[in-house]
């Protein structure tokens, strides 16, 4: 996503109920996060998994929160997942940047790339993936979810490689 | 030295607001000792009800939060310390029952015989006092009430300790009760 969809997307997503964004910095996702810098709405968590447990301490205090984090820090978190957010069904919308999504990505990126869509379905996350031209409709989906008490991922595919 | 059992009454005495609990054996006891609507027995997700107790902190400034964590717990969330420290709620209260060993799992030891959990905290911001004593955890659990700081009570506590029932009610009612209960 570009830089002004991925600021525009964050603006609308906090006008839209979301008061907080917590999360481990991804490159994928910097434009988005710079957002909520600026906004003075975004905590930067030491890892992906006290992210999540702070946003649940947040969504426990009727505050509607965003997790984001780079893939791999969603592959570090699947225990969290599974036996908080999903356990205690905790309505936190995810932002999760894909990497290895292209072939020629930084090998680092290439296995668990490789999986991301498998693991969001073997841990039943409901997931979109969302686009210059999609991240409207499926930010308005997400927050739905959450709404409705369901947790929920959109994810941010990396489309060049430096 | 204190056993658990003895320490989590003595907190429950002298201390009114929600609680996080650490799982394993801590959530049990607690959840044995006397549950509350305001208890938030954090099941799974072993290393994070300090990181629950910092977003419940946050949104609640109005009321003081208490974390009962264990020093198994807290040593596998150690940025939770710093992260706490860099945000300073002026409402949380972390305790670490400090058994120095995972009793959850068959009690094999952690590292806290070694290193000092507590000094880790004082460098991160946090107010901190060594508990080995009933009459000094009486005492501290009154002074604390005036401190405007994140505050880490770090209680050593002996091995083991007698474990009550598993908690038997179902995960999404403890979400909903506690969040109900915040409301207040």
């Amino acid at each position: 996503m570009n830089n002004e969809n991925q600021k525009q997307m964050c603006n609308f997503l906090l006008d839209n109920g979301i008061e907080n964004l917590i999360g481990v910095p991804d490159s994928t996702l910097k434009h988005f996060i710079a957002e909520g810098l600026k906004l003075k709405k975004n905590i930067i968590a030491t890892r992906e998994e006290e992210a999540i447990g702070i946003g649940t301490g947040m969504t426990l205090s009727n505050s509607p929160t965003i997790i984001y984090m780079q893939n791999a820090g969603f592959a570090n978190s699947i225990s969290t997942i599974t036996s908080l957010v999903k356990l205690y069904k905790i309505p936190l919308l995810f932002i999760i940047g894909w990497r290895g999504y292209l072939k020629n990505d930084a090998p680092e990126h290439e296995l668990v790339g490789k999986i991301q869509p498998k693991l969001l379905k073997l841990i039943n996350l409901e997931s979109r993936v969302v686009t210059d031209t999609n991240w409207r409709n499926n930010s308005i989906w997400a927050l739905k979810k959450i709404k409705q008490q369901t947790p929920c991922a959109l994810i941010v595919r990396r489309m060049n490689v430096e | 030295m204190l056993n658990k059992n003895t320490a989590i009454k003595i907190i429950l005495k002298n201390i009114n607001g929600p609680i996080i609990s650490a799982n394993g054996h801590i959530s049990r006891n607690l959840y044995n000792i006397k549950d509350f609507d305001s208890n938030f027995y954090m099941i799974g997700s072993m290393g994070l009800a300090s990181s629950i107790g910092l977003g419940v902190a946050l949104k609640n400034r109005n009321k003081k939060i208490f974390v009962l964590d264990g020093d198994g717990n807290i040593l596998m969330n150690l940025g939770s310390l710093t992260t706490i420290g860099t945000l300073k709620p002026q409402n949380l209260v972390h305790f670490v029952l400090d058994n120095e060993s995972h009793e959850s799992t068959g009690g094999q030891p952690t590292h806290s015989n070694k290193i000092q959990v507590e000094k880790i905290a004082q460098v991160s911001n946090y107010t901190v006092f060594k508990i080995k004593k009933v009459s000094e955890l009486e005492i501290i659990l009154e002074k604390i009430k005036t401190i405007k700081n994140p505050i880490m009570i770090l209680i050593k506590i002996s091995g083991k300790s007698q474990i009550g029932k598993r908690i038997e009610i179902k995960p999404e009612e403890i979400k909903k009760r506690f969040s109900e209960n915040l409301k207040n």
